[in-house]
């Protein structure tokens, strides 16, 4: 009798230990989970930012876009290819499918889910989507752990293995080692009420292949052109949500 | 028979010789893991497509030896099972040595250390399994440290109720360890059988590992030991292994049979340098000639040649935790199906990782930390029995139980 009171007790605790842990727990997640599925899809922020990419007006050799984000985000080259740091990439891409189509030059970004993947794992909310759609790493905050690196589905994601002393722009701090990095649309160039770098360079030289606006925004141009293309967002299948859209892909 | 725990003497010469070889160790980690924070983790072999290596792979590897050795415990702790009593100790304090390794193996490869400890406090995510874990890992060395705490107090109702909690517990931490991974969207990771898979290498490996130390150390102080609960260990290690087993070929007959899946397989058995790890190192030696001396009529009941089956398994789990992290790593996300990337500035097809010398030092400095505590541990806590024989008498409910 005293031994399956003791058994009876003995479970009876490990039961409410479990609750407990499974309590402390699960309470917090479901609300975050609450609150997660609540911000997809229906930003309540009057301005979302997002962009489009012409590909057909899109130079094949020109790296306008990539070099101008290097010496605005102070990420300049190390000469270490496996290691650099490309918040904005071109690259080239030929179809598998049928022959004799025509190469063509994508550049790659960070694409702003608004499901970002990148977000969802940060164990510390180092990288975040802002209310206006942005998502940004707080190189302040970031410990360095890489596995946003890891998750993002478009290798956007960069990390800086080590400190870069090239400050070509002396109003932009310099990049830490030791932090995650990637396309912030220049979020900082966005709130003062200019555009990002890579834009600004396509503009430059006429090409005008970039488009940075407010997705919320029935009269912006970017709302234009993606009522009047057909557009393409990368992956789309992963679910992501990416506010990156492509014309001529 | 009351069995009587005792500190070794650790005086002998080959033991200082052995603590000033593993200190030696820890020096060199500590100078290589200060060198690629000062300077910046490009002295690893980690890259922007590979930014996890060697001190995830062994972390992991070291979880979930961590697991296996309370498993041990638990025999007696949970299940009662007078046998295994003598080893319950130790076990329990190389389950919390390991979860210490792996700890710090996770901790020193951060980029930014020095944030490690006040960030996760003041941000935490509770959607992100590297938030979760962390959690887990360090309240299940703590549950650890009670259960070893009260076991040597002889309390034996704590012991019980810390024991079941402490198994239970590291479950979740081997399932936690097992979704950072699973619950990846990339081709190789991306699977709900990653954290069951996980718990069945981390038990066997773990249980493998025991085997070993139980005999090295008996043997070692000299100290008699009954062979009969060791062989039957083996036999539990030839029950996990093939669990083990069975889930990693489920595991990659479906990433085969999918489409989707298809090319990353195809990868990651016939890719490259990991699919010998995974074909000699995984199935050969880690799982199929360990189960055939285990369940061999002869070898199975010899000592030596379960010792051998379970070198083997630790090497075949070490083998798989390499090939849960690397490979997936290296197999590129499809950023445009129907095309190919032919020219990028960064790495954009199959990216390769060959780990550099600082990381192996960093590993090295970490296991022989471990081996450091483990030893002084014997020296300062009565953790070994004088002698480790089957008790005479049996109590009903061990029996009950069923003991092969």
């Amino acid at each position: 009798m005293g031994k399956t009171m003791e058994r009876r007790k003995f479970l009876k605790t490990g039961a409410l230990v479990g609750a407990g842990a499974a309590g402390a727990y699960g309470l917090p997640l479901l609300t975050s989970l609450r609150a997660s599925a609540g911000n997809a899809l229906a930003p309540s922020a009057k301005c979302r930012w997002g962009m489009v990419i012409d590909l057909t007006k899109c130079p094949p050799n020109c790296t306008a876009c990539v070099d101008a984000c290097k010496r605005e985000n102070n990420v300049g080259s190390t000469g270490d290819r496996l290691r650099d740091i490309y918040r904005i990439r071109k690259v080239t891409i030929e179809s598998t499918l049928a022959v004799g189509v025509a190469p063509k030059a994508v550049p790659l970004l960070c694409n702003h889910c608004d499901e970002p993947p990148c977000a969802l794992v940060c164990p510390i909310k180092a990288t975040y989507k802002r209310e206006d759609g942005i998502v940004i790493v707080d190189p302040h905050r970031c410990m360095g752990c890489r596995y946003c690196v890891i998750a993002c589905p478009y290798n956007a994601r960069h990390f800086n293995f080590r400190e870069n002393d090239q400050r070509p722009n002396p109003a932009y701090p310099k990049r830490q080692r030791g932090v995650a990095e990637s396309c912030d649309l220049c979020a900082h160039l966005l709130d003062q009420g200019k555009q990002p770098a890579c834009v600004a360079a396509c503009e430059g030289i006429q090409a005008k292949a970039l488009c940075v606006g407010n997705l919320n925004d029935p009269a912006s141009e970017i709302s234009a052109l993606i009522r009047n293309h057909s557009v393409k967002r990368l992956r789309e299948d992963l679910g992501t949500e990416p506010k990156v859209f492509y014309i001529g892909l | 028979m009351e069995l009587k725990f005792e500190r070794i003497a650790g005086r002998s010469k080959p033991f200082y010789l052995l603590s000033c070889g593993l200190a030696g160790l820890v020096a060199a980690g500590v100078y290589s893991t200060w060198l690629m924070h000062d300077q910046g983790l490009h002295l690893s072999g980690m890259s922007s497509r590979i930014p996890w290596g060697l001190p995830i792979v062994m972390a992991i590897f070291y979880i979930g030896l961590s697991a296996g050795s309370l498993v041990i415990s638990s025999l007696y702790g949970v299940f009662g099972k007078l046998e295994y009593k003598p080893f319950a100790r130790v076990a329990t304090y190389m389950a919390l040595l390991l979860m210490i390794g792996a700890l710090l193996s996770i901790l020193t490869d951060q980029g930014r250390i020095d944030r490690v400890v006040v960030e996760p406090f003041s941000h935490f995510n509770f959607l992100s399994m590297l938030s979760i874990n962390p959690f887990l890992y360090s309240s299940y060395i703590l549950i650890c440290a009670a259960y070893l705490i009260v076991m040597m107090a002889g309390n034996e109702k704590w012991t019980k109720i810390l024991a079941l909690i402490a198994v239970l517990w590291a479950i979740l931490v081997h399932s936690g360890t097992g979704a950072i991974f699973g619950f990846v969207p990339r081709a190789l990771y991306n699977s709900p059988l990653l954290p069951p898979s996980f718990v069945a290498a981390a038990l066997s490996s773990g249980t493998a590992l025991m085997i070993l130390v139980i005999l090295a150390l008996f043997r070692l102080t000299g100290r008699p030991l009954d062979k009969a609960p060791v062989l039957w260990i083996g036999r539990l290690l030839a029950v996990l292994v093939l669990i083990a087993g069975y889930l990693v070929l489920v595991e990659n007959a479906h990433r085969l049979y999918a489409h989707e899946s298809r090319a990353a397989e195809r990868f990651f058995l016939l890719g490259g340098a990991h699919s010998l790890l995974f074909w000699g190192g995984l199935l050969l030696v880690g799982s199929v000639l360990p189960l055939l001396i285990l369940f061999h009529r002869r070898a199975g009941a010899s000592i030596r040649w379960v010792a051998v089956a379970a070198v083997m398994v630790v090497a075949g789990v070490l083998c798989e935790r390499y090939l849960i992290v690397i490979p997936g790593l290296a197999y590129p996300p499809d950023l445009f199906p129907g095309w190919t990337i032919t020219q990028s500035p960064i790495e954009e097809g199959i990216a390769s990782y060959a780990m550099s010398l600082y990381e192996v030092l960093q590993a090295l400095g970490v296991v022989a930390l471990m081996g450091l505590l483990f030893l002084w541990g014997l020296r300062t806590l009565r953790l070994l029995p004088t002698e480790a024989r089957r008790p005479t008498e049996f109590p009903a409910r061990a029996v009950a139980i069923g003991c092969p």
